[in-house]
């Protein structure tokens, strides 16, 4: 069949249809490449310590823990609690530590600090600490990354 | 006899003219004309940076016989090159100090050239190459820092694998190819190094290659002075001269490196642990320290936008200007720019004064 005008001639025509393919074949090869730069995220969804391992922590005081492949905080309040945190500077990614005797958390990469209950409350960290859940179950005790149902 | 022998001699020349044709090249080099005046200092600088460039190749080859990059043997490789390994500590000292030297020198190169204003037509893509080879330099800083995996490191790192994140858009995937996932871990270092001893090396020779290519076919800027006046610059031949009078800038800065190298070794800090606290006083390399005290001169908190974020939109938005520069300065050669000259003093005057500042706080 010929049609009578048109608006691409054939050589136009089958240009870009061989460009195309070629284009689609190109990116189809990099595709895969490209997905597997980076991998996937993962987080634990909960840790579990033993009781007996913590039952010594006193109040005021903490203890680091491993969550993933980042720090865990563990921290025993006035009133006896638990509370946990993911150990990490919420400004650009450094390790903090708590400091006792001021009662706060210390980042030394810009000296930003946390208040005990772990909102920034001086130096650049713009949100406070990320807060881990923490239940009792019979000797174990579960930190987990959401708050149970 | 005799005569056979030179025969043979002559033949064994020919063989290597034959096929090589070097005869031809050492002609072209002895015709290649250098302008000599009191700006000429500046040209050593370019080969002083292809010097300490095969010093790190040489001496990176050496330390990556015995360095292992992998989280838990990484420190310990590097004790072993510093204690067990033969004169191991020397090598790892200069690889060091001639690092140190070749940025610095690339900040001389580049500086020279910005304020004789050489970027200009028809130099234009010269200068841009260059200022790819900048940020390769000192991703090549930034890569080899992590390698001794010590806690000053992780923790540079740490910072400046999270920085990219404020860059809109692309920024969090920028941030999590350069760590190899959402945490500096084990993923980082194995990158880091393919980044340093393949990745970047291959970007650097081909970037070279094709900038010494464009020098080679754009011809050495002469001096704006002699330009505007008219007059004709003294120049001597490629070679033999000019290569001597480099030679003897290679001899001194050989010389001084290795001498450096001896007097101050480079040591090596406590292993770096994921878990553990970030010690204090954490500071980045020196060739990063005036972006490291601007970052810190900006507030938390900027009405809506985080300090950070507007610094560092602010630094690539320099960098950009910096980049096409020869576009936005596009006289002609011979016009002096005064404005240009100015606004380069004073950045530079604020980079080197945030660089003390910091080394003092
Ligand atoms: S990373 Fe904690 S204050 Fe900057």
């Amino acid at each position: 069949m010929k049609f009578k005008y048109s608006c691409l001639s054939r050589r136009r025509f089958l240009s870009w249809l061989g460009g195309g393919w070629l284009a689609t074949f190109v990116c189809s090869l990099i595709y895969p490449l490209f997905k597997a730069i980076t991998p996937p995220y993962r987080e634990p969804d909960e840790v579990v310590l033993l009781i007996k391992e913590v039952i010594e922590l006193q109040p005021n005081s903490v203890k680091y823990f491993s969550w993933g492949i980042k720090p865990g905080i563990l921290k025993r309040n006035d009133d006896g609690q638990l509370i946990a945190f993911v150990g990490v500077c919420t400004h650009l990614d450094c390790n903090v530590q708590y400091l006792p005797e001021k009662r706060k958390f210390f980042c030394a990469c810009h000296e930003g600090w946390y208040d005990e209950n772990g909102l920034n409350i001086a130096g650049p960290p713009p949100k406070p600490l990320r807060r881990l859940f923490v239940y009792e179950e019979s000797d174990h005790l579960i930190i987990r990354r959401e708050e149970k149902a | 006899m005799i005569n056979r022998h030179k025969n043979l001699r002559e033949k064994k020349g020919n063989f290597w003219e034959e096929r090589l044709g070097l005869r031809a090249i050492i002609n072209f080099l002895r015709q290649k004309k250098v302008p000599l005046s009191e700006h000429t200092i500046w040209l050593y600088t370019g080969s002083l940076i292809l010097l300490f460039l095969a010093v790190q190749v040489i001496t990176g080859i050496v330390l990556a016989l015995y360095y292992k990059p992998t989280v838990a043997e990484a420190h310990a490789s590097v004790r072993r090159i510093m204690t067990e390994i033969p004169l191991g500590w020397i090598i790892r000292s200069v690889h060091f100090w001639s690092a140190t030297g070749m940025i610095a020198t690339v900040f001389v190169h580049m500086i020279s050239i910005w304020l004789l204003k050489s970027y200009r037509r028809p130099r234009e893509l010269t200068w841009m190459t260059g200022v790819f080879l900048l940020i390769i330099t000192l991703g090549f800083g930034f890569s080899g820092y992590l390698l001794p995996w010590d806690s000053l490191s992780l923790a540079a790192t740490k910072v400046g694998t999270d920085i990219p994140r404020v860059i809109p858009l692309i920024g969090g995937w920028i941030s999590k190819f350069l760590r190899g996932g959402e945490d500096v871990g084990a993923d980082t270092l194995t990158r880091f190094y393919l980044f340093h001893i393949c990745l970047l090396p291959l970007m650097i020779f081909l970037l070279i290659g094709f900038h010494i290519f464009l020098i080679q076919k754009l011809g050495i800027s002469h001096p704006l002075k002699y330009e505007m006046r008219g007059i004709k610059v003294p120049e001597i031949p490629f070679w033999p001269d000019f290569v001597l009078r480099e030679a003897r800038v290679w001899l001194i800065a050989l010389g001084v490196l290795i001498t450096v190298a001896i007097f101050f070794p480079r040591s090596l800090g406590p292993q770096a642990d994921l878990m553990a606290p970030t010690p204090a006083g954490i500071k980045p390399e020196w060739y990063f320290l005036f972006l490291f005290q601007t970052l810190k001169l900006f507030p938390s908190q900027i009405i809506f936008i985080s300090g950070e974020t507007l610094a560092i939109l602010i630094i690539l938005l320099f960098l950009g200007l910096f980049f096409f520069l020869p576009l936005i300065d596009n006289q002609p050669a011979r016009k002096k720019g005064k404005i240009i000259t100015a606004i380069s003093v004073i950045i530079i005057i604020y980079a080197i004064a945030m660089t003390i500042w910091s080394l003092f706080e």
